[in-house]
Parts: C-alpha cells; structure tokens; sequence
C-alpha cells in the first residue's frame, strides 16, 4: 500500500489510474469517528494508492475528489471535469485565442 | 440448522454437514442490500451515527454498467451502447447497501452525499497552529488592556 503525502500527487495518480482502466479502478473511504481518522484508496487491483488524513481541512479537499469521481464515474472516463474544478488538464484541447478576424 | 439424514449414513455425513454448517457461519458474509439513491443515502446517515462511539464506514465507488461480463461482450459485439453508471456501496463491516447513480442523478446524490459527509465528519482536526498563534496575539493584546481596566479606584 502506497501512502502519498501530497493531496495533488494523490488527485493526479487517482485520476490517471481510472482513466487507464476504467473497468477496474475504484475509489474507496474509510471514515473512522472514533479516532477521527479518513483514509482514502484508488486501486485497480494492480496498482493501489492511498492518502490518511485527520485534518478537517483535508475532507473539504476530498470533497472536491469525490464530485470529481463522481462526475468522471458516472459520465464515463473521458467526460470533462475541468468544470469541477478539477486538476487533471492534460487532455484538454488548447483555447482558441483571440476573436479577430479571419482574413 | 437441521440436517436430515438417511439411515445408514452413519457419522461422516453428520460429520460433514455441521462442518459445513460451522463454514457457513463463519464465513458468512451480509448480503448486499441494492437500494435506490435516496434510501441509500437515508441509510448511510444511519451508518454514520452508529459508529460514531465504535467502528468505521466505508464508501467505495466504481464505475460500472451493473451487466455481467457475457451480457456485456455480447451488446459489444452487437454494437449497443453499454449504460455506465456509477456503483456507489457503504458498508460498516457488518452491514453493506450499495446503489446505482446514473448520469442524470449524480449531481443532485452528489450534494446529499457531500452534505452527509460534511454534518458527519466531525471528528477531524481543525487546523491549530494559527488559531494557538492569534488567540496568543490576541492574548498579548488584552493582558496589558486588563490590569488598565482592573485599576482600583483609589479613594
């Protein structure tokens, strides 16, 4: 088991992982009250990353995780997330720039 | 568990039924109960405050069309469009419920859910370097204010 200590290593590999294989990939939490400690994995039975956490600030973080997986789970690995205000910006086409005229 | 046995049979088959008994106790998983996504997140809320002095929750969500591996080949070959969905399960250890989120509904599950865990997650640190830092600015502050505003009124 992998723990990462950054949260936009772990946002990234996540999201990379799933777009890989998106048959396999899934997102795990484990919340324990009692010590107050959250525990997130992403695994597609090959690999497998984890982040531990006890801080609350981080679950707000994990929140925005969560709608990303949500939203790339439910529309399918190649829907856009960027909308979420997700980080994984690789695959996205690159802006038209400027409104002039085409002569 | 009652076993009927044939006559004859004689010790080893009892034998081999109550090991398989004892097997089937131990090894014995909950079933995993589908719901619909508001039952789900209802009961999910009851998982939470269950295990609030004891225990732990997990959520597990998967990407996944809910068709066995054959159903699936075969549409493929077909050529239909497979529905994906978004499998989201909560167990407790004990208990496990899971349910289906499709396209449409995965917003709206994805702001209960968030609610959920926000009201619940309750036991995570706050952040307290900064906080010890102002209130001990803030302290500094007061102290030379307080003896001012405790001065005896001298007669």
């Amino acid at each position: 088991m992998v723990y990462i200590a950054s949260w936009d290593d772990f946002l990234e590999k996540s999201v990379q992982l799933f777009r890989s294989d998106p048959e396999k990939t899934r997102y795990s939490m484990k919340y324990r009250h009692c010590d107050g400690k959250l525990v997130l994995k992403v695994t597609d039975d090959k690999e497998c990353i984890k982040f531990k956490t006890d801080q609350a600030q981080d679950a707000k973080k994990m929140e925005k995780f969560n709608n990303i997986f949500f939203t790339l789970m439910a529309r399918g690995p190649e829907a856009d997330i960027s909308e979420v205000g997700g980080k994984e910006q690789a695959e996205a086409q690159p802006v038209k720039k400027g409104r002039g005229r085409k002569q | 568990m009652k076993i009927k046995l044939k006559e004859g049979f004689g010790n080893s088959a009892l034998f081999f039924h109550k090991q398989s008994a004892l097997l089937n106790s131990h090894t014995q998983y909950t079933e995993m109960v589908r719901l619909q996504p508001d039952p789900f997140l209802n009961e999910l809320t009851n998982m939470f405050e269950r295990t609030t002095e004891k225990g732990s929750v997990w959520v597990t969500l998967k990407h996944s069309s809910d068709k066995s591996k054959v159903k699936i080949n075969k549409m493929k070959t077909a050529g239909e469009k497979i529905e994906y969905k978004c499998l989201v399960r909560a167990t407790d250890g004990k208990k496990t419920i899971s349910t289906m989120v499709g396209q449409k509904d995965h917003s709206r599950f994805q702001s209960s859910y968030a609610t959920i865990l926000k009201t619940r997650m309750t036991a995570l640190k706050k952040r307290e370097r900064k906080d010890r830092r102002k209130t001990a600015d803030s302290d500094k502050k007061q102290e030379p204010k307080k003896p001012s505003s405790a001065a005896k009124p001298s007669n």
